[in-house]
């Protein structure tokens, strides 16, 4: 008996949207950030001009049917709301809460999408409005206070809604390694907590030695433990200032940068070279057809490849055969391969060759 | 001391268990409270707030002048996002030209690609199914008594077709609805339709018109659900049987955890503990099982659907084909015939009309030999 149909899932959380329109968001918010990072600013100012300049209001133009424009804007907010976060730095936060603001009010959905804030979240936003506010950042702390202001919160338990897909990758959010934070995990673990109860720990030891033992020769660590701790950090910190002014941990990265981005050019311009080889010449529909006649696609995004003409080979490339010969037998004539209908191994001329048994 | 009241906060903020999958179990209503006791009533409440009071309150937690605060608001308003003039018109529904941001070329792609094609494929019903969504949204209730009190939790829950026709298990047919922290399990268990519930039990060829009589939903009350290790039994009517019982028992015997029972009609969603996104049961009829996930749990905000009445609120749900009657496909099958001399196939399904015009004169006296089932459709519910 044949089966009830049943159309193709649109689960609330639309996830084949999400799949479609996830990596070109992405990357044009790193876009965005990237040039709000290089202006080294965190004045909203800043930000609205570069918002202006890459025109990002029209990130939702475009007619999108039925319920997808609210799935896209509740996708836009979503992944915006990943760079509030931590381990961002703290311009690339600030720019992370313009981004919320200037996507919450421009955005074509009715009523408005709102932005969801998870409780394990809060803390981590509270310490943000704090340091904003101990560092005057007026225009950062009337933002966050506006937008609660106005109800653009959801106060949730979960960033976003989860219905269970373990099959499907989950789209983790990969951390942008340019926006992030220098990393304090020295400053974490050698705390001036730490260092006091340490303090405490050492007294303690010395006056129990002191009332146990006359002479005090042994000794388990060493008496100035705690000031040598704390020049340790002291040093390691101003030698992380110091290379971030100076610029060398820059030129190391740039050089990187620039090896890195020669390899993606080569190999860019490779895959492109391919590409038009096998596309650019196109079979010509007959007469009948041609009004179905194959449009070449120049429009193809992404590999940032320049056009090369097909190169037209005159001479057929030397067969496996050939070039197996000539590389293990080497240019002059080897009279041990000559001897053989095919030669297996690299022969070794320093070695006797091998006469053929039973002719 | 600071460790331990730590641990005890942690326990209510639900983090995941699985990134990105399901969260850790948590109390809903200790989490409702944690979230109340971070924020400022007027946060959650479903007025804006006086933007004076706001400015006010602004100014003096920074020490700022009203000149520099009234400079603020000018640098910060909405209008510095505009990206085009200000009389110039823009259709929103149409790409820009030359677009430079990446997800606009990959739409002006998809919007090229559409305008080639000559037939616009949305249906009409898939649109009215879009719609459902939004249709409580905003709504407000007559008698403020009605009215969803601010700070209530609103939980989204997806309860998932059974899986028992082969279709079923390659996608995820499921209803999702809304439901608030103050109403207890048994509204959840009302408001999931499933056909099992309608269907009639029993060979009635001989007694066509008796069908309507034996729904199955009046004889087979009982249901449980499934959270967290605990079992909630539907005890309301005495016929109602402890239907986790035997699972209970069974798992006694072998190597499970002890689970325990509550009753349905005593619990209310702020009373569980659950995890976020993970699968749970429903159970009724005996063995039709349904998969419940809670999606999301929060706060009530202003553009919710506010109106006590309304809830449980359905937001989506999925459309199943109908089988229509094999004689004049056009009205759905409301019988199912086997070894019918009558019948092109065996089984064969009939809608109301044609079943009795084919197997009984005009006196209702049956014709030939056969067998007949009442069938619900499982779309019956569209």
């Amino acid at each position: 008996m044949a089966q009830a149909d049943v159309e193709y899932e649109s689960d609330g959380s639309g996830s084949k949207a999400k799949d479609r329109f996830l990596k070109p968001l992405v990357a044009d918010y790193e876009e965005l950030l990237g040039r709000f990072q290089q202006t080294e600013s965190v004045r909203f100012e800043e930000f609205t001009a570069v918002w202006r300049n890459m025109g990002f209001s029209s990130v939702f133009y475009g007619s999108l049917a039925g319920n997808e424009m609210r799935e896209f804007c509740h996708l836009t907010l979503t992944m915006a709301f990943n760079y509030f976060l931590p381990p961002y730095s703290f311009q690339i936060r600030v720019g992370g809460l313009y981004l919320l603001y200037g996507l919450y009010h421009t955005q074509l959905a009715s009523p408005k999408e709102k932005i969801r804030i998870a409780l394990k979240d809060w803390e981590q936003i509270q310490k943000f409005y704090q340091d904003s506010v101990n560092s005057q950042h007026y225009d950062a702390v009337y933002i966050i206070r506006k937008l609660i202001a106005e109800n653009a919160v959801l106060y949730t338990a979960m960033p976003q809604m989860l219905t269970f897909r373990v099959k499907k990758k989950s789209q983790h959010h990969k951390v942008c390694e340019e926006f992030r934070d220098r990393p304090e995990r020295v400053k974490d673990l050698i705390s001036t907590d730490m260092l006091l109860e340490v303090a405490n720990i050492q007294g303690h030891y010395e006056r129990l030695k002191a009332s146990v033992l006359e002479r005090s020769s042994i000794a388990v660590t060493k008496q100035d433990l705690l000031a040598r701790l704390h020049s340790c950090v002291l040093e390691f910190l101003h030698w992380q200032d110091r290379h971030e002014n100076r610029g060398d941990a820059d030129h190391l990265v740039y050089a990187e940068e620039k090896a890195q981005q020669v390899e993606s050019s080569n190999r860019a311009q490779l895959l492109a070279s391919i590409k038009t080889k096998s596309y650019g010449c196109l079979a010509e529909a007959s007469k009948s057809r041609r009004h179905r006649q194959v449009q070449m696609d120049t429009s193809i995004s992404g590999t940032g490849y320049i056009k090369e003409a097909p190169k037209y080979h005159k001479s057929r490339a030397p067969s496996l055969r050939a070039r197996t010969y000539k590389k293990l037998c080497g240019e002059g004539q080897c009279t041990s391969c000559l001897m053989r209908t095919q030669c297996f191994v690299g022969c070794n001329r320093a070695a006797p060759p091998v006469t053929l048994q039973g002719g | 001391m600071a460790a331990s009241s730590s641990s005890n906060v942690n326990e209510n903020i639900p983090v995941f268990e699985y990134k990105d999958i399901n969260t850790k179990p948590f109390h809903v209503g200790s989490f409702r409270t944690a979230w109340l006791e971070k924020l400022k009533p007027i946060d959650y409440s479903y007025e804006e707030k006086y933007e004076e009071t706001e400015d006010a309150d602004f100014a003096k937690e920074m020490g700022i002048a009203p000149e520099t605060l009234d400079e603020l608001k000018a640098i910060c308003s909405v209008d510095t996002l505009r990206c085009q003039a200000e009389d110039e018109s823009l259709d929103t529904n149409v790409v820009p030209p030359d677009p430079t941001l990446q997800t606009l070329i990959q739409r002006k792609k998809k919007q090229d690609y559409k305008g080639t094609l000559r037939i616009d494929k949305i249906s009409r019903v898939d649109h009215y199914q879009d719609e459902l969504e939004s249709l409580a949204v905003g709504k407000r209730p007559e008698d403020p008594v009605d009215l969803v009190p601010e700070g209530e939790i609103i939980l989204s829950i997806n309860v998932l077709y059974p899986a028992i026709f082969e279709r079923f298990r390659y996608v995820r047919p499921h209803m999702t609805l809304q439901m608030l922290g103050s109403h207890s399990l048994v509204d959840l268990r009302d408001a999931i339709c499933c056909i099992s519930d309608l269907q009639v039990f029993g060979e009635f060829s001989n007694t066509p018109d008796m069908a309507p009589d034996f729904i199955s939903k009046d004889h087979f009350k009982s249901a449980f659900f499934y959270f967290e290790g605990v079992f909630y039994n539907d005890m309301r009517h005495p016929e109602c049987q402890d239907m986790s019982e035997t699972t209970i028992d069974w798992a006694k015997t072998r190597d499970f955890p002890t689970f325990q029972k509550a009753k349905m009609e005593d619990t209310r969603f702020y009373d569980l503990i659950v995890k976020v996104g993970y699968p749970y049961l429903f159970c009724h009829q005996g063995d039709c099982e349904h998969v419940v996930i809670i999606t999301d749990i929060r706060l009530a905000h202003k553009d919710d659907c506010l109106d006590r009445k309304l809830y449980p609120l359905l937001t989506h749900k999925h459309r199943v084909m109908t089988r229509k009657c094999a004689v004049c496909h056009v009205y759905i099958g409301r019988w199912l015939t086997t070894n019918d001399p009558f019948a092109p196939n065996d089984p064969c399904l009939f809608c109301e009309r044609c079943f009795r015009m084919l197997h009984y004169d005009k006196k209702g006296n049956k014709l030939g030999q056969f067998l007949a089932y009442p069938y619900v459709d499982p779309g019956a519910f569209n």
